[in-house]
């Protein structure tokens, strides 16, 4: 009994270790292919002896600053705009809300250039809407408005589905009880509600800030590449390569970049692990 | 006075629940799904009925479809524990507490949250987080955190479900004595038999949606006034029988096991029924000895199985027809507790005779 016992998990063993060996070689080598252009970036940057330079360069400055400016405005933009609808989608059903999620899921799947393509028709000089603008003497297009727009576009449906899904998660008893405590609806979204689905609220907000900094095809189209007014870090790095100066520029800022979407993912990683426990 | 008349469609589900309450523990007993716990949503005010009318002690008419009085939750004045007892995760005792009576000033709002921790023996934890607490402190900070605004009623949905059965025994009192001491009407949600008999000064019996039965749980108990009502509160023995004879307030029953002359002024005088006895109310007859009382049920039986549960025995014992019919045997189920199972040698014999008491026996109709 014993003795099988032990050649049983001896087999195991061995089996397992085969499963090792076949799964770990391509993780591995996917691992390596992940790690090793960051490197590269990484040792470039810093073997250039200029990374100091270019990081305070006109070009990268200007882009840092209205890539700051720009998301941080659509990620406040979204969380005011977004919150009350992704709280409507968790928690009512009213007509045509199926045609809305799906609506909300189109710019994730779409390609930003298209996204871009339909800001500019809608929004532009001579576009739908945008021509009443014009009239009254407001130019959209190609404008730091319309950086923030294109981003919003394509980055808002990040916040708005994660919050939903927090929204959810929150057992509908916890309001009824608020309720029956005498807290007015405003006052159970503002005190049970909203704390409950914080961890999901940030989480979203992290998700769609990301997305916002490294938008690009849609801002492209829909507000150009001038520098200081819609070149942001994305757009940047393209005019940098272009310019075929060096390459040491476009080092400089897609370090930049690597290096705040490694704080937003620790953030992000942070809110999880710290999520109030459910009771 | 608390009282309900209402009716509410869900799907297939009809909610149609009817009783009165004055300042008293009126337990809900009925099995899962039967609608105990939508009425005490509709009495909250969380689930709007079709039609009917809601009254809460004090005099406020918190529903009636007929003048479209419909009170929001906010405005009811009920106290309502949940299930999950949903306390506020983020919130220490002392906010839970609070959270009802945000709008007191700073000063009555701190004695009303001493007195309450006082009377649910939370000394010393008010700064502590729900998930901090066992099941029980968790408990007494629901009903705490209800019971801040003083509200004229209380709602406890199965509030024990989740605990351990000492813990529940000891928190059953704890609440009927808290209601008492209040003076509340409070109504009281279980499945379980035992905590229905132990708090209910009032049983309302449940069937799919509605009230089949009410009154004090002795009453209930004792005569049930359908076969539905005796199968759902585990009267055990419930037998077929015929109304044969009916004189000066006695009815005579005739089954195929025995004879019985039941004094009930509220049993059926003829026709078709059911005789409904308790385990606990059939008793083993020591050598020698005859029924207590002249109306008593007496009949040979053999303990066909023995099922002990710890304190007590459950018997089931096979009588044969009158005149020795075995082909129509019934299986009497008799309760034993444990000390008289052993003084009277139970386990040495299998042959018996049991009575039926006469003043335990009742009547329910049988379509």
């Amino acid at each position: 009994m014993s003795a099988s016992g032990h050649a049983d998990a001896n087999s195991r063993a061995t089996r397992r270790l085969g499963l090792d060996w076949v799964f770990g070689a391509p993780a591995l080598l996917f691992v390596a292919f992940l790690a090793i252009p960051l490197w590269a970036l990484a040792w470039r940057g810093i073997s250039s002896g200029e990374l100091a330079d270019n990081v305070t360069s006109s070009l990268v400055l200007d882009s840092l600053r209205l890539s700051a400016i720009t998301s941080t405005v659509t990620l406040a933009v979204a969380v005011m705009v977004g919150t009350p609808l992704a709280y409507l989608l968790a928690r009512r059903s009213f007509p045509g809300k199926f045609a809305v999620d799906l609506l909300l899921d189109l710019p994730i799947v779409l390609p930003p250039t298209v996204a871009g393509v339909a800001l500019l028709v809608a929004l532009g000089r001579r576009g739908a809407v945008g021509a009443r603008f014009d009239a009254a003497g407001y130019d959209i297009a190609f404008t730091t408005t319309a950086v923030v727009l294109a981003q919003l576009f394509v980055s808002a449906p990040f916040y708005i589905r994660t919050a939903k899904a927090g929204f959810e998660s929150v057992e509908p008893v916890y309001e009824g009880v608020a309720s029956t405590l005498g807290a007015s609806p405003l006052r159970t979204f503002f005190r049970v509600t909203l704390p409950l689905a914080w961890p999901s609220l940030v989480a979203g907000a992290i998700l769609c800030w990301a997305r916002a900094l490294s938008e690009l095809g849609a801002t492209l189209i829909f507000a150009g590449n001038l520098q200081g007014r819609t070149q942001t870090m994305p757009l940047a790095i393209i005019s940098a390569f272009e310019s075929g100066q060096s390459i040491d520029v476009p080092i400089a800022l897609s370090l930049i970049l690597v290096a705040a979407a490694s704080i937003l993912l620790l953030l992000l990683r942070v809110v999880a692990n710290n999520a109030p426990a459910r009771m | 006075m608390f009282s309900i008349d209402i009716r509410k469609r869900i799907g297939d589900f009809d909610l149609a629940p009817q009783f009165e309450a004055a300042s008293e523990l009126v337990v809900l007993f009925g099995p899962s799904g039967c609608g105990k716990s939508l009425t005490l949503q509709a009495v909250a005010g969380l689930l709007t009925p079709d039609s009917g009318r809601i009254a809460i002690p004090g005099g406020a008419v918190a529903f009636d479809s007929t003048t479209r009085a419909n009170l929001p939750p906010q405005a009811r004045n009920v106290g309502y524990v949940v299930q999950e007892l949903a306390l506020f995760p983020h919130m220490t005792v002392r906010q839970n507490i609070e959270f009802g009576i945000a709008s007191w000033p700073k000063d009555r709002r701190s004695v009303r949250v001493r007195q309450l921790v006082a009377l649910l023996n939370l000394e010393g934890l008010e700064d502590r987080r729900p998930r901090q607490m066992s099941g029980g402190q968790q408990q007494r900070v629901a009903l705490a955190r209800a019971l801040a605004a003083e509200p004229s009623l209380l709602l406890l949905d199965e509030p024990f479900s989740a605990l351990e059965a000492p813990l529940r025994a000891t928190l059953r009192r704890e609440v009927a004595a808290l209601r008492r001491r209040l003076n509340l009407t409070a109504l009281f949600v279980t499945h379980d038999i035992g905590e229905a008999y132990a708090l209910a000064d009032r049983l309302v019996v449940y069937d799919a949606g509605r009230v089949l039965q009410h009154g004090p749980p002795r009453d209930v108990f004792r005569k049930p006034s359908s076969h539905r009502v005796a199968e759902l509160l585990e009267t055990r023995n419930v037998i077929p029988g015929m109304i044969v004879a009916y004189a000066e307030g006695v009815v005579v029953v005739q089954t195929p096991w025995f004879t019985a002359r039941v004094r009930d002024p509220e049993a059926p005088v003829r026709g078709d029924v059911y005789v409904c006895i308790r385990p606990e109310h059939i008793i083993i007859l020591r050598d020698g000895r005859d029924a207590h009382g002249g109306d008593d049920v007496v009949l040979d039986a053999t303990i066909v199985e023995d099922v002990s549960m710890g304190n007590t025995h459950r018997l089931y014992m096979r009588a044969d027809g009158i005149g020795g019919e075995t082909s129509t045997s019934h299986i009497f189920e008799v309760d034993m507790p444990a000390h008289p199972y052993e003084v009277l040698g139970i386990e040495t014999r299998a042959e018996w005779r049991i009575a039926l008491t006469a003043e335990h026996l009742s009547l329910v109709p049988r379509p």
